[in-house]
């Protein structure tokens, strides 16, 4: 059984009429325009697909409708009447619920907490026993197992979701809206949340699933609208009668091109790690005994779901966090205690999850970013001066190389945009000798021209010869660019696959840890 | 050494603790909405200096504590307002404050300097004070010391079981969420650095009034550090701090009664007993176990909705 | 019905302009001396002698000039290091213990005659870098090897070795012809020699000659790079291979080093002695003189020049108005606040939105 709604909804959607409306919101920040004259509407009992690339403005008009944003220009209309959200209890008030990509939820609070602390004021559950209640009755009612005791950053990805979906219903929302929901799960768990996205809107809720995923939007909604650029290029289309090609070219204005087969052939062994055990700090998953070895010419992808050991797995192979057991070796060399420079002079690389947090020093210049890694080298002055003439001449010739657009040597590196950024992190990684690149989620947060340039670039250096371990929680990313692909599941290996027989539903079953 | 040492060492204590006890729990509650409150030191010594100014010139211990607690929450106000509206940083703001106080009691306090001024008396509460040891070390404190275990007990209750203390614990650990639950998350944090303010100047008049009940430049001598000490030691549970504040005072307290058997030790080396103890119960815990983080997750970060989240 | 309502909101700027940046610090400076100006007013300072006793008494009057340089020779070493460390975002709150540990060094080397007098002044100062860079090699291994708090560690540890002053003052170092707690007073070959300009003393070339090497170090040398880097993001340096935990020890070693030889010069250039109060308020000083001159070591000496014009006028308020001097303290902690309030408008853009909204 799911929640019926109201009379109120049931009436409104018997005439079909717009259960929220955003008509021509502008939004700018700090003089960037992230929304120009953008509309978007959703009716009462259809699940309504908001289709874009990473940047295109999703998020940012449904933080609008959420309160989370205020909009420069624009108006909000909930049931046909203009109205004024300003903050996120405005929004709760007219019932729009979110769920988030990162989920409103705190860690180390108990389930039943966070529900008082969502709810308390509107629902009157003010006590976390009425909360606990309160939840194991919604869970019943949409057949969630939820223990409302179990403290949530405990829970698994998926359990957290369900927490936070139970959180928009218990808050009563009728207009919800779902933020990238299958970004972290497994093809199994993705299926079963977008399942109960359409019982939803059966039921009468008015569903708005933002995705950038062509199948999910064709499989699972009713109408479409897709954005690009700030802009709404297709606004509220019958999904019935599109195809992923068209979806595709409204989305990137192109339609979306296959990737030919990578042309390396096969050599020495590159790296190989052998029963490699990191601790993790309190109590998260860290890596608990992983053989892999890459050879060179070879991508070898590691799929998963995020939080199995892939950040400490990769810690690891830098050289950032100490193993407590086995060896990492690169080629001949065993490199296991090796400090961080001495792996890169050994031809170790990195692309960090988070290019600004490990990757690229964001208040320093471009010229000083790419000259980093060298340093150490006896590069640019001797062991003691600098000259910062020669880093600026060498980041012009690197940056007219790798054609990183908005870069100027004396240029903080903040202002470039996530895809250049990026660039400048694989054009200083892949420059000199390099034999390995460890890549972890190198496209995460990249609309898809950059995607694009990214594998390309990844692709053309194990072309030369030489080797990648890409760790992506993308399960797409990793069955476009690998030549094998493991699966990693609380910190081991559960399966290695060649890349013909890898496929997302035997995959998504092994991160599940259904083996 | 007799058992009179003793009993005069216990009974010493709650007076030694109440202090540190009062500034730590205020600390607590900032800390616990994500501020940092370096400025302890400095809204003690105004605590103590106006609570002084006010015995000295209407000879009201009450009142003089109630005008201290205001004072040092003024100069908490101008805190929480650059901290959490104008989001400075919260260590070199809370330098200022410390700056601030000791600048403002320089100034301010020279008139009452050394003057002696009225304060508590010690309670004697019939039979319950002739108890043998009890009644000495327990009933017999004077009433700001009974005042500071309501607190005590009314700021756990507070923060660990009400819904208000849910939401401050939500704005420090996590205030996106808390944002969207509604909260309004400055003002949370605005509210927590005002009770600091409040808790700390309460300490330092405790400090003047009722255990020096004399005014003297520098006389909280470090304890506002030692209380946010004790913040990280109680790991910012209120009942911890309770235990730490007594382990605090047990050692500070035992210089007194050290001297007063003329026990024949360098008095000055023995002064700085309570900042080596309070070294080293930060050090020790963390050379010997390895415990997870548990200070809160948005300690010392401002909050703007408008950053992506 | 619709009215207008208005909202504000802020938005953090990616980057911020020289003149934006320039412009607060004006704001913030003016602010703060307006506020310091209604200090003094209202503690009875009469409005008029204030632009006097500040600026021309000490900045054009050779006499003040000269006291106000001599002033600024701990005042830049102990900037200096107070910059070496934020810069690393290692906050060393603990500056006056290392100038107390410089001080009671450069005096022990002084009361057991160590070394051969030709250069005993030398052993002297050396002995205060070393003291003072060892004071706070004990809360950096702490940190970085524990990951225990450095703010508290440094301050408390201020106040222990304050207490081992106390104690060599009233016990073994005491002056037996002083009724003061005070050292004996050091022979000729252990004092810095006056440069025959007011009290002004030989460490005014020792503290512009750190200040040269700190400005090379830090702005011109691959160490400074490396410096400025783990400042801004330990993790990304850490990553790319450089010598994080190097640079954090050496910064902090020099910042402790550099506030004990504050001490040192202290003790051999202008009080001859040890005493009891000669470290008082050197931390708060050092932060604010670092953070005003943005941990750039040139602007350093600049600012400590100053700071130290303030300290002089300080010092004839107290005689002249009565006024305690813990004014200087003061002053110093509202303008820090005012330039930390200010910088609110250079980091953020402040957008007024306008919403239609149904009444």
């Amino acid at each position: 059984m799911l929640p019926v709604a109201t009379d109120q909804i049931m009436q409104a959607q018997a005439t079909m009429t717009h259960a929220l409306e955003l008509k021509a919101i502008s939004k700018s920040f700090d003089g960037k325009e992230a929304l120009r004259k953008a509309s978007f509407n959703v009716r009462w009992g259809e699940v309504h697909a908001l289709l874009g690339e990473n940047g295109a403005g999703k998020s940012t008009i449904m933080n609008v409708a959420t309160g989370i944003y205020s909009p420069d220009e624009g108006s909000v209309h909930i049931n046909e009447q203009p109205v004024a959200v300003r903050s996120p209890g405005d929004a709760i008030r007219h019932g729009i619920g979110m769920v988030h990509q990162h989920y409103r939820l705190v860690k180390r609070f108990s389930v039943a907490e966070n529900i008082v602390l969502a709810c308390g004021d509107i629902q009157n559950l003010t006590s976390t026993s009425a909360a606990a209640s309160a939840v194991a009755e919604k869970a019943a009612e949409v057949g969630f197992d939820v223990s409302a005791h179990a403290i949530v950053g405990q829970l698994s990805i998926a359990e957290q979701q369900r927490v936070e979906i139970l959180k928009v219903l218990l808050l009563g929302a009728s207009i919800i809206i779902l933020d990238e929901p299958t970004a972290v799960l497994t093809d199994q768990e993705s299926r079963a949340i977008l399942a109960f996205c359409r019982r939803m809107a059966e039921a009468g809720h008015a569903v708005v699933l933002i995705t950038h995923k062509l199948r999910e939007v064709l499989e699972f909604s009713d109408r479409v609208t897709v954005m690009r650029h700030g802009e709404t290029v297709l606004d509220g289309a019958d999904t019935s009668g599109l195809d992923v090609d068209i979806l595709s070219r409204h989305m990137i204005g192109e339609p979306s091109l296959a990737m030919d087969e990578l042309n390396a052939s096969l050599g020495d062994p590159c790296l190989t790690v052998s029963n490699l055990v990191v601790p993790s700090p309190n109590g998260t998953i860290g890596v608990e005994g992983i053989s892999v070895s890459v050879r060179e010419g070879e991508i070898l992808g590691i799929a998963g779901v995020g939080g199995n050991g892939q950040q400490q797995l990769a810690d690891a192979l830098m050289g950032l966090t100490a193993c407590e057991n086995g060896s990492i070796r690169l080629g001949e060399n065993d490199i296991t205690n090796d400090n961080v420079t001495r792996r890169r002079q050994a031809g170790l690389r990195a692309v960090p999850a988070d290019r600004f947090a490990s990757g690229l020093i964001a208040d320093m210049t471009i010229a000083e970013n790419l000259a980093m890694t060298r340093l150490a080298d006896g590069e640019f002055g001797g062991y003691f001066t600098l000259s910062r003439r020669t880093m600026r001449k060498e980041a012009e010739d690197a940056i007219s190389d790798h054609d990183i657009r908005g870069a100027a040597p004396t240029r903080q590196t903040r202002l470039l945009s996530g895809g250049n950024a990026q660039k400048l992190l694989l054009a200083r990684e892949l420059s000199g000798s390099t034999r390995l690149l460890v890549a972890h989620s190198p496209t995460r947060g990249l609309d898809i021209k950059a995607c694009n340039t990214v594998h390309s670039l990844i692709r053309k250096f194990v072309e030369s010869g030489a080797a990648c371990l890409l760790i992506s929680e993308d399960l797409e990313e990793i069955l476009t660019l690998s030549t094998r692909v493991a699966v990693i599941s609380r910190g081991k290996v559960v399966g290695e696959f060649p890349k013909q027989e890898a496929t997302p539903e035997k995959i998504g079953a092994l991160m599940m840890g259904h083996a | 050494m007799s058992s009179a040492f003793f009993l005069n060492w216990f009974a010493t204590i709650p007076d030694y603790a109440a202090p540190l006890l009062l500034a730590a729990l205020g600390l607590i509650i900032c800390e616990r909405s994500g501020v940092i409150n370096l400025g302890a030191e400095g809204l003690m010594a105004v605590g103590a200096m106006s609570a002084v100014i006010v015995s000295f010139n209407t000879s009201s211990p009450a009142l003089a504590m109630a005008v201290g607690t205001i004072s040092a929450t003024a100069l908490a106000v101008i805190f929480g307002i650059a901290v959490v509206y104008f989001k400075t940083n919260q260590v070199l703001s809370g330098l200022a404050i410390v700056a601030l106080g000791a600048g403002i009691t320089g100034v301010a306090g020279r008139a009452v300097a050394h003057q002696p001024v009225p304060g508590f008396e010690r309670l004697n509460m019939g039979f319950l004070s002739e108890i043998p040891w009890i009644g000495k070390i327990v009933f017999s404190q004077n009433i700001m010391i009974y005042v500071c275990i309501v607190i005590v007990i009314v700021t756990w209750w507070a923060i660990e079981t009400t819904r208000y203390g849910l939401k401050l614990r939500a704005v420090g650990e996590d205030p996106a969420t808390a944002d969207t639950a509604g909260v309004d998350v400055l003002f949370y944090r605005f509210i927590a650095v005002l009770c600091s303010g409040a808790f700390c100047g309460l300490a330092g008049a405790y400090l003047s009034i009722a255990s020096s009940q004399v005014w003297v430049e520098g006389m909280i001598a470090g304890r506002g550090w030692i209380a946010i000490a004790l913040v990280i030691f109680a790991r910012w549970r209120p009942l911890r701090a309770l235990a730490g504040a007594i382990l605090f005072a047990g050692a500070d307290s035992l210089i007194p009664r050290l001297q007063a058997i003329g026990a024949d030790i360098p008095v000055y080396l023995m002064l700085a007993l309570p900042y080596v103890l309070t070294l080293a119960v930060l050090i020790i815990p963390a050379v010997l176990f390895k415990r997870a983080d548990v200070s809160p997750s948005a300690l010392g970060l401002d909050y703007l909705r408008q950053d992506r989240h | 019905m619709l009215d207008m309502s208005t909202g504000i909101t802020l938005v953090r700027r990616q980057s911020i302009s020289g003149r934006l940046r320039a412009l607060s610090f004006v704001g913030g400076l003016g602010t703060g001396f307006f506020i310091t100006f209604l200090v003094l007013v209202s503690s009875g300072v009469e409005p008029a002698s204030i632009l006097n006793e500040f600026v021309v008494q000490v900045f054009f009057d050779l006499h003040g000039l000269a006291q106000a340089t001599t002033t600024a020779i701990p005042l830049i070493l102990a900037g200096l290091g107070a910059a070496a460390a934020m810069k690393l975002r290692f906050w060393n709150i603990g500056i006056e213990g290392q100038v107390w540990a410089g001080a009671i060094a450069a005096t022990g080397v002084a009361f057991y005659d160590i070394g051969p007098e030709s250069i005993r002044l030398y052993v002297m100062l050396l002995a205060a870098i070393l003291a003072g860079a060892a004071w706070i090699a004990i809360p950096v291994f702490f940190k970085l090897r524990y990951g225990v708090n450095e703010i508290i560690m440094t301050l408390l540890m201020a106040y222990v070795i304050f207490q081992l002053v106390q104690h060599l003052l009233f016990g073994p170092w005491q002056d037996p012809s002083a009724s003061f707690p005070v050292s004996p007073h050091f022979d000729d070959a252990e004092r810095l020699s006056r440069i025959g300009w007011g009290a002004v003393h030989n460490g005014l070339w020792v503290a512009l000659g750190f200040g040269a090497l700190m400005w090379v170090l830090l702005e011109r040398s691959k160490f400074g790079y490396c410096a400025t880097a783990v400042g801004h993001n330990p993790l990304a340096a850490k990553g790319t291979g450089l010598p994080v935990i190097t640079t954090i020890v050496i910064s902090v070693l020099l910042s402790g080093g550099l506030a004990g030889l504050a001490g040192g010069v202290i003790t051999s250039g202008a009080e001859y002695r040890l005493t009891q109060f000669l470290a008082h308020g050197y931390t708060f000083s050092g932060i604010v003189i670092a953070f005003l001159a943005r941990f750039r070591p040139a602007l350093v000496v600049v600012v400590a020049f100053l700071v130290g014009g303030v300290y002089v006028a300080g010092d004839t308020l107290k005689v002249f108005y009565g006024l305690s001097e813990a004014i200087v303290i003061l002053i110093e902690g509202i303008i820090l606040l005012s330039l930390l309030v200010w910088e609110f408008f250079s980091r953020y853009h402040i957008e007024f939105v306008k919403q239609r909204v149904p009444a």
